[in-house]
């Protein structure tokens, strides 16, 4: 059973891609913004920056007022929201599909005269939020800080994803006013962003009101019109590095954390190469649903309480695999480590039927991803920000029932049984304490 | 020419229609409803069972919810893991969930693999095997949620709000979840018993939403779920008796915390009134939305927190009406006071028209954004049967949103809110928060520790 998503796709003047997706079974509207910026292309001594400037994306521009975005569209009885990582950032509303131009008006006017009412007081009020966020998510959480030290392991100095999206306070603190300027005019442009709308709109119509809405901005910045979804973001990969690891790193943290806790990180191909829909499969069979190999081999016989194995899709030269477990409040950390390593060592002796396995349930997942106006939008953007390639949504579980056996073992032998890991070991400071 | 000034004006609202239904019952007595969408080659059922927490006495609370996640230990035929490869070699997901009304066991995956996956589910909750390593598994994992739900303030506040709302013994006047030593007490004896007399088919429905057929999904149930017999029905709804019937308040003490969490609210109504589209329309307003009364007074002229909210918890007996929020400690009294003063205001005066039209358009316009997947639409069918409602409840739901005119809110209003009744509940630092509590008009304040 294939799912086949309608996809239409223009790109305006000033170089904003866009792509609609008509769906008229509700009167729901999705729409999408990606631009090609993300924690990677911060500067050095402004890590964190493309976070704290998507805070400022909901301070208001020349027409909206402060808190007016999340204000109008709930109103309306919408939701909406925003996030950075390390390739990109996204801004979503969901509507009532009569409700369509407000999202545009809302998103033209941030994307074409933000600046205009940028002040001091709310980059520094944006700050003090973005450190509480920090504090209060990452410093005072439990093994917060397992992706900040991940990175370190995984990634060589000066690499761009050697760095957290949430950043460091000291840069925080560091960032201004003319930063803010500066960041908005290289990356927020038209020529750097895709506009996805799904849902319940006639295509011609919706070019018509992006045109209307969108199309006076001019291109800006150092980055050429033809769009973010020419690839270039992938083009513009930074510091190659070997895949996998030469050598393997480790860190054992003593921390107050209530459980015994270890991460592996491997690098792996990038989201952009062919050998990723392989890495996929293999990570599938690993740690995806509950016959699983760490559910059925370490969580159901009781060696750890919980497990996981999950690639990142970036796209910068290389990408992240990280597989984890959490131990009991008795655990001794070098059994959940070598249990751990063990799974991934033999990960290449998988066979069809795990295979399979696996690909049936990324076919009902994939699906029922599309189902939801808001993910297959997001999606959209994602695979035409960083594929140039809306269709691949129609694509993906061709390519991955392609695979044969041979592959999915050949990848969990090169990227998942390498030596060249990253181990991360969270040690409770008391032991015997509750979980 | 383009006005960037000012937000663009909505278009016209869009029709929509609920999808129609076919409705049968099976000779065991199970309700069977079959939903026909098209939309993607998609397939979710969802079988409701008579088996919620309401049905257990306060020392066996949680039970319901254990048997439900022991089921993950497998069936007679196939153990846990066997289960789940011959569910996921077909890509499909199963969930068990249990709250207060009914226990439901929920299956989506692809629609052509509905026949094998049905077929599971059926066997699953027929003939579980609740081996007892995984009843011991499915009972640690509870005894660590109920943990971490007393170290969270929030559910701190949630917990106590019952019990202070509720008359002791009422089902309702504790958590779902249980608590450590009831639930620590528990074993697989306990839980086999607790399915052979609830995992029955009078009173259960099957809900199936997808690209399916209504004559296939018929014959495919009648199949699986052949020969299973028993249970009693529907049981009644619990009272939901109130602990008091005037103003008090309850300080849970947490010296050193910087923020106060506050509830305030009463025992509310069952979700079977008549006037609930009235009550949800003037509660929008006075709770139920960002521009509702109590966030424009709380958030934005005081800005005393991020976000204030009124809610009922709808149940098949009379659940909670409270208003929650968390506050710096030292605005906490301001807060209750606000809180108090604008139930009163909205109980003596009622919504304006103009907020009665705000709030009509915000719930018809919100409506279908809820019903995008198979799994949306499938719940909200459930629901009907959980709560027994009419067949065409949620067909005439837009239009009996857009039907409530100020005049009727009001009503709802005073017939169910009870100003003179609230309850307080504030977990927070009580040496910072209590004398100033004790000075508004909110009853006698008593402070515990636990």
């Amino acid at each position: 059973m294939s799912v086949e998503i309608e996809i239409h796709r223009h790109r305006l003047a000033n170089g904003l891609e866009v792509v609609v997706a008509p769906d008229r079974a509700l009167p729901v509207v999705a729409v999408n913004l990606w631009y090609g910026v993300g924690s990677r292309n911060e500067r050095p001594g402004r890590t964190g920056f493309a976070h704290l400037f998507e805070h400022m994306m909901f301070q208001g521009s020349k027409h909206v007022a402060k808190n007016g975005h999340f204000e109008a569209v709930e109103r309306a009885g919408g939701s909406l929201n925003g996030s950075t990582w390390f390739d990109r950032t996204n801004y979503y509303e969901t509507l009532p599909s009569h409700q369509l131009d407000l999202a545009l008006w809302l998103e033209s006017d941030r994307m074409g005269w933000l600046v205009d009412a940028m002040t001091q007081e709310k980059l520094d009020n944006q700050r003090d939020v973005v450190k509480n966020e920090k504090r209060e998510r990452y410093d005072n959480q439990p093994y917060g800080d397992w992706m900040e030290r991940m990175q370190r392991l995984v990634w060589p100095h000066g690499h761009p994803y050697r760095h957290t999206v949430i950043g460091s306070m000291e840069d925080l603190d560091a960032a201004d006013l003319d930063d803010v300027k500066d960041f908005f005019r290289t990356w927020y442009v038209p020529n750097n962003a895709v506009l996805t709308i799904a849902g319940d709109v006639d295509p011609a119509d919706a070019f018509d009101r992006v045109e209307r809405w969108f199309g006076e901005i001019p291109p800006r910045g150092g980055a050429a019109t033809g769009g973010a979804g020419a690839g270039r973001i992938a083009a513009g990969a930074t510091a190659p590095v070997a895949v996998p690891m030469e050598r393997p790193a480790r860190e054992v943290v003593e921390s107050d954390v209530p459980l015994v806790r270890v991460f592996i990180g491997l690098r792996i191909p990038p989201f952009t190469d062919p050998a990723f829909d392989a890495v996929d499969v293999a990570a599938g069979v690993l740690g995806s649903g509950r016959a699983a190999r760490l559910y059925a081999r370490l969580v159901r016989p009781g060696v750890v309480r919980d497990a996981f194995a999950f690639p990142f899709p970036l796209v910068g030269g290389a990408s992240i695999l990280l597989v984890g477990a959490t131990g009991f409040a008795d655990s001794d950390p070098e059994v959940v480590e070598r249990a751990l390593v063990e799974q991934l060592e033999s990960l290449p002796d998988l066979d069809g039927t795990e295979v399979e396995r696996a690909l049936a349930l990324e076919e009902a997942r994939a699906a029922r991803q599309l189902e939801r106006l808001e993910a297959r939008a997001d999606r959209l953007s994602m695979y035409t920000c960083l594929l140039d390639r809306p269709e691949r949504v129609n694509e993906d579980l061709d390519r991955l029932r392609a695979l044969t056996v041979e592959e999915v073992r050949d990848a969990a032998g090169r990227w998942f049984a390498a030596p060249g890991r990253a181990t991360l070991v969270y040690v409770p400071i008391s032991e015997g304490e509750a979980d | 020419m383009l006005d960037r000034t000012h937000a663009p004006p909505p278009g016209p609202l869009r029709a929509f229609d609920f999808p129609p239904s076919t409705l049968t019952r099976l000779p065991h007595g199970v309700a069977l409803e079959v939903v026909h969408l098209p939309r993607l080659p998609l397939a979710t059922a969802i079988l409701v069972l008579r088996a919620g927490e309401d049905r257990l006495p306060t020392d066996r609370g949680g039970l319901a919810v254990l048997a439900g996640d022991a089921l993950e230990g497998g069936t007679d035929e196939l153990d846990g893991h066997a289960f789940a490869e011959a569910l996921e070699s077909i890509g499909a997901d199963l969930d068990v969930s249990t709250g207060w009304d009914v226990t439901t066991v929920s299956l989506s995956c692809l629609a052509d693999r509905l026949p094998r996956a049905l077929e599971l589910l059926a066997s699953l909750v027929r003939t579980p095997a609740y081996p007892e390593a995984e009843v011991r598994r499915a009972r640690d994992g509870q005894l660590a949620r109920i943990r971490q739900r007393d170290m969270n303030p929030g559910s701190r506040a949630g917990t106590w709000a019952a019990r202070t709302l509720y008359a002791a013994g009422e089902p309702y006047a504790r958590s779902a979840l249980g608590d450590a030593d009831g639930v620590g007490a528990l074993g697989r004896d306990a839980v086999v018993g607790f399915a052979e007399a609830y995992y029955r088919p009078a009173g259960a429905a099957l809900v199936v939403a997808g690209d399916v057929d209504a004559g296939e999904v018929e014959a495919l149930a009648a199949r699986v779920l052949d020969g299973w017999v028993g249970g009693d029905g529907v049981p009644d709804a619990p009272a939901g008796a109130s602990a008091g019937a005037e103003r008090r308040a309850v300080v849970v003490d947490r010296p050193g915390a910087v923020q106060s969490e506050i509830r305030v609210g009463h025992v509310g109504a069952p979700r079977g009134i008549e006037d609930r589209v009235d009550l949800v329309v003037g509660n929008a307003v006075l709770g139920g939305t960002f521009s509702s009364r109590l966030n424009l007074n709380l958030r934005e002229r005081h800005g005393f927190t991020y976000g204030v909210r009124a809610r009922w918890s709808w149940r098949r007996g009379p659940g909670p009406f409270l208003v929650g929020t968390a506050v710096d400690t030292d605005v906490t009294a301001d807060a209750v006071r606000e809180i108090f003063s604008e139930i009163e205001r909205i109980h003596a005066e009622g919504p304006t028209a103009e907020e009665v039209e705000q709030a009509r358009d915000y719930l018809a316009g919100v409506f279908p954004l809820r019903l995008e997947s198979t799994a949306q639409v499938a719940a909200r069918v459930a629901e009907r049967h959980v709560f027994e409602l009419a067949g065409d409840h949620w067909a005439t739901w837009r239009d009996r949103i857009r039907a409530v005119t100020a005049e009727s809110a009001r009503a709802a209003l005073r017939r169910h809110l009870r100003p003179e009744a609230l309850q307080c509940v504030v977990v927070g630092e009580a040496d910072a928060v209590a004398r100033d509590l004790a000075s508004l008009d909110v009853g006698p304040v008593g402070v515990v520790d636990r």
